[in-house]
């Protein structure tokens, strides 16, 4: 098969000139890169804008219930409550929530981009009876309101016997329309050259999906994989129907729990919303490292 | 782009035979399933009275009828579309955020984008309470803010319009991550030497944002755009964790998938319900379709 | 705790709201097989089982905090009936009735469950609970261990269905140092609507350069309005079930009584109560007064000004009168294990479970004589009027479909609160709509 990689990079390289123009002869100099000041100040404050509530959060984990429930906001504590972040283990079984969490959302982020690639990539560049009218059906499912298909849903998990199990948990975050339609709009505007150029070589249609179009599809498919790791992390009423047990309950359910207590405990909250918001960032920086070393290793820059 | 077009011998069949389906099949099975079919139900369900617990008894168009003749109906569509049209002002702010952070060679840009990722991993239930407090109408920052001014800031969270606007602000706010991540991932297919091209001639950052970026952005903008009305559309759990249950200008802010629950899951009346449901289907349905037939004039297909 | 549908969704109403909103609630789709399963719910025998009987419950419950006593009882249980498994499930308010709704609609609802006034004679009408008539008749159950008005929210057509847990009545909260800044007399046990109108007026009126207000109050029914609907005579919702009383001047007098209040100044507006609820005006020093239920103990224990504060009893109207309100278990008609669960219910009923129930903290529990430890855990608070409010108590008002005009309540009376228009005319268009959602009940 490295006769196909191969020859689908040559295609790449040449594309990429086709792309550029024939500017490619011209050397690369970075030394004319204007300064980026000003781009530091839009950045800086268009972030200070996003970030500012979470950092109140912050201090609200960090306050007492009676600091944040006074009428004229507490800007600081009067003491670090750092005992709130103990609070939260105590009031919700967060270990084991947190391995439910993690379990559902790599059990659907790993279906999603293997369904949705696979789907996505077959609306784009295969030709099939029905395709538009099939493409219409999946992106339909999005126009109705998510409370529609509660019922129809946990009869179905019912009638598979799959309550209280961790399938009945994944089981319809499994299939996505978004997933379809992100991925589909990312092959579609892909090269045609390189598909040509495997295809000649003798590769199948799998090949050419796996070892051409996936690679380049990196970008988006770490995209795919954000947006269902946070669907799936900050999900709630699904799990809370489907499952009985709260230690076999996401966190977003513990949380739940917490902020329906008859006595709310707001630093509590924040703090164990604080925590469970953790994993995700990390997750988050992550991926993003990865799909930048990916595209340094994949020969496209 | 130029672009060779597919061979001959491929040209002469219609179909790639059975290889697409075994592609697009396994999504298809879980999506008729768990989607298609349950649809399919509240269609049915929105020409019958339907009993809380199940049972239903058929009426005909009744709920439509009842629908449409429901000032409410017009007043939520009227809402749900300002609320979209606010959020959607975020689609060109992203644009330029994302583009300004795939600046070649910019530092600290992984710290901005985490910046501009915190809304979008947000938990709602915490979050919600910070806006809560910031829009306050008594004791809030906002106001405080707006007092420096000399301005006397309104009670956002119970004034009609304003109530509406507080809550498309936050769902702009937390809407912006979404897109710069979506846009993030268009951004690094367009290849990097076009811009050292266009500036080797010369061309300034603002002429290649328009002249580049822009123009093979275009695929990924209209997936955000229709990502977005379709969502935008759907605005429920931010209303209800904005203005709460208990608050006197929802009738006249509340959102249509808002107006479905209400009379699905706190009237019971389901039947009803299930007719809005449909209602929204079809609507948004047709301004989808509509900018699938539109885009072809704007978006750059190679 | 005892949670109304009301209450919560009124002082939690950010995070309740938040919670929901992710969840939202429930279901248009769904198969018929929903259909009431009435001949289940008309099988009123019972018979105690034998102590060795094997089944696995499932308990289902909206309180966290409360699953400490809870687990407490249920050691008890398990001595009695060592073979019996409970699984206590926990489902965040808000969210409790999607998951029930769901559940019911698809005949797997838990085999014990907490039930709340406001929904009770949907379920029970449609045949989902089982009748405690045979635990009665047998002796097991004494309904007369148990606020009478309690067994009368939980009797449907004449049939029981419900023991109660809990209860909850109203009171005032009062902050005696800001009664002593202001230079106003405390409120006597006899006081009046006269005394409370001039009391908070004159407090507000002292205090207004601090931004301090007389009262506050949540502005729903079970704490606000329907006590002093009740105190005025008037009714919400005729015994029947088919008529709004919102229509009748009594009643309409309850809701004046409000819209006096904030019209001088007594109380802050309906804006401002409803984006920084009463409670939070009361625990921060920002209102002398909080008419509302036992259930803020635990909050204006925690707060600053929790050492200033008192409790006084509701000021009487025509009438003394008061709110009462308890969660109940109920068992479901179609549970595969209906003996093992109603044995559980009956030893939740017990004195003896109850009793641990109360001394465990979170709750007034429902069976007379075991709430001194509610009484005794604010020392000098008298915490005791609660439970003396119980004499004068009526049931919360439901319907079938109660929710249907708490949600015409909540859009419509604000109007009438802040004097945009005159309580009769809100009154009258209340009622008109209210009347037309009772008849589509039937």
């Amino acid at each position: 098969m490295t006769e196909v990689s191969a020859s689908a990079r040559g295609t790449a390289l040449r594309s990429t000139d086709v792309a550029s123009a024939g500017i490619r002869s011209r050397q690369r100099s970075r030394s004319r890169r204007p300064s980026h000041v000003w781009i530091h100040v839009i950045l800086a404050i268009g972030g200070l804008i996003m970030a500012l509530p979470f950092l109140w959060q912050i201090i609200m984990s960090l306050s007492t219930n009676a600091e944040v429930q006074s009428v004229t906001p507490v800007f600081w504590p009067a003491h670090l409550q750092w005992g709130n972040y103990v609070q939260v283990f105590e009031r919700m079984p967060f270990l084991s929530q947190l391995r439910t969490s993690v379990v559902i959302t790599v059990i659907r982020t790993f279906a999603q981009i293997v369904l949705c690639t696979l789907a996505g990539y077959a609306f784009a560049r295969m030709r099939f009876p029905f395709k538009g009218v099939l493409l219409g059906i999946v992106l339909s499912i999005l126009l109705v309101p998510s409370q529609a298909y509660l019922i129809s849903q946990y009869q179905i998990v019912q009638s598979l016997g799959w309550l209280n199990t961790v399938l009945g948990l994944v089981a319809p975050g499994l299939f996505s329309a978004f997933g379809t339609f992100l991925m589909r709009t990312a092959f579609i505007n892909m090269p045609r050259e390189l598909e040509e150029a495997a295809r000649i070589d003798g590769a199948n249609p799998i090949q050419i999906f796996w070892r051409v179009m996936l690679p380049l599809a990196r970008p988006s498919i770490s995209a795919l994989a954000i947006t269902t790791v946070l669907f799936s992390w900050n999900e709630l009423l699904w799990p809370l129907v489907v499952s009985t047990d709260s230690s076999q309950m996401p966190l977003a359910a513990g949380l739940a729990t917490i902020a329906g207590d008859v006595t709310i405990n707001y630093p509590v909250l924040m703090a164990a919303s604080l925590l469970a918001m953790a994993p995700v960032l990390i997750a988050f920086i992550v991926m993003q490292r990865r799909v930048i070393d990916g595209l340094a290793t994949s020969g496209l820059k | 782009m130029t672009t060779l077009r597919a061979d001959a011998s491929r040209k002469r069949r219609r179909y790639d035979g059975a290889w697409p389906w075994l592609f697009v099949l396994p999504l298809l099975i879980g999506v008729a399933g768990f989607y298609l079919w349950p649809i399919i139900q509240t269609a049915y369900f929105s020409f019958t009275t339907w009993g809380v617990f199940g049972g239903s008894t058929w009426v005909g168009g009744a709920n439509y009828a009842q629908l449409f003749t429901d000032p409410q109906l017009y007043r939520s569509l009227l809402n749900t579309v300002i609320y979209t049209a606010i959020v959607l002002l975020g689609v060109p702010i992203s644009v330029w955020f994302a583009s300004l952070l795939n600046t070649p060679g910019l530092r600290f840009a992984q710290f901005y984008r985490v910046l501009f990722f915190l809304p979008y991993v947000a938990m709602p239930t915490a979050i919600s309470l910070v806006w809560r407090m910031i829009f306050n109408g008594d004791f809030g920052v906002l106001n405080w803010f707006l007092g420096l001014f000399g301005i006397d800031g309104p009670y956002w969270l119970t004034t009609q319009w304003f109530a509406l606007i507080a809550v498309s602000i936050v769902g702009l706010w937390s809407s912006l991550g979404f897109s710069m991540i979506l846009l993030g991932s268009g951004l690094k297919n367009i290849p990097p030497e076009l811009y050292e091209a266009a500036e080797l001639d010369g061309a300034s950052r603002s002429r290649q944002f328009r002249s580049i970026t822009v123009p093979l952005l275009t695929p990924s903008i209209f997936f955000v755009l229709i990502v977005t009305i379709i969502s935008s559309f759907q605005l429920f759990d931010l209303l209800y964790a904005m203005l709460g249950t208990h608050n006197a200008v929802m009738p006249k802010t509340m959102s249509l998938v808002f107006y479905f629950y209400q009379s699905g899951f706190i009237s019971n009346d389901k039947g009803f319900a299930a007719a809005i449901a449909i209602f929204i289907f079809a609507l948004i349905g047709l301004i989808t379709l509509f900018q699938f037939r539109f885009q072809r004039r704007w978006v750059h297909n190679d | 705790m005892p949670a109304t549908h009301t209450r919560v969704m009124r002082g939690r109403r950010a995070l309740v709201g938040i919670v929901s909103a992710l969840s939202a609630a429930a279901l248009l789709a769904g198969c018929s097989q929903g259909a009431s399963s009435t001949g289940a719910a008309n099988d009123t025998t019972y018979k105690a089982v034998a102590k060795d009987t094997k089944a696995n419950l499932t308990y289902a419950v909206w309180d966290q905090t409360q699953v400490k006593a809870i687990d407490a009882n249920l050691k008890g249980f398990n001595e009695q009936y060592p073979n019996i498994k409970v699984t206590v499930s926990v489902t965040p308010f808000a969210d409790y009735w999607t998951k029930l709704q769901t559940e019911a609609s698809s005949n797997s609802l838990p085999d014990l469950f907490w039930m709340n006034g406001p929904n009770f004679q949907l379920y029970a009408a449609n045949g989902k609970l089982a009748p405690i008539t045979g635990e009665v008749k047998a002796g097991a159950i004494d309904p007369k261990n148990y606020s009478s008005s309690l067994d009368e929210l939980y009797t449907y057509n004449k049939v029981e269905y419900g023991v109660p847990k809990d209860f909850d009545t109203i009171g005032v909260w009062v902050n005696k140092a800001l009664f002593q800044e202001a230079g106003v007399a405390l409120p006597s046990d006899d006081w009046t609507w006269d005394d409370f109108q001039k009391t908070a007026t004159e407090i507000s009126q002292k205090l207004k350069s601090k931004g301090i207000y007389g009262v506050s109050a949540g502005m729903d029914g079970q704490t606000t309005y329907y006590p002093t609907i009740f105190q005025a005579g008037g009714y919400v919702v005729s015994p029947d079930g088919t008529k709004s009383g919102y229509d009748d001047p009594a009643t309409e007098a309850g809701l004046q009584f409000w819209a006096d209040l904030i019209k001088s100044g007594a109380s802050p507006n309906m804006k401002q109560l409803t984006e920084t609820a009463g409670d939070q005006w009361f625990v921060s020093g920002k209102s002398a007064m909080y008419q509302g239920g036992d259930w803020a103990r635990s909050e204006i224990a925690a707060a600053p000004i929790a050492k200033d504060v008192a409790v006084y009893r509701l000021p009487k109207g025509k009438v003394d009168a008061n709110v009462i309100h308890g969660v109940a278990n109920v068992v479901a008609a179609n549970s595969k294990n209906k003996g093992a669960a109603q044995a559980l219910q009956v030893y939740l009923a017990s004195k003896e479970a109850q009793q641990q129930q109360g001394d465990m903290g979170a709750v007034i529990p429902a069976y007379n004589g075991t709430q001194t430890a509610f009484a005794d855990s604010m020392p000098g608070v008298n915490l005791q009027l609660f439970l003396d409010e119980v004499k004068v108590a009526k049931p919360l008002p439901v319907s079938k479909n109660t929710a249907a005009w708490n949600t015409l309540e909540t859009n419509l009376l604000p109007d009438a609160f802040d004097g945009t228009k005159s309580v009769s005319d809100v009154g009258k268009d209340l009622a008109d709509q209210m009347n037309a959602a009772l008849a589509k009940e039937k």
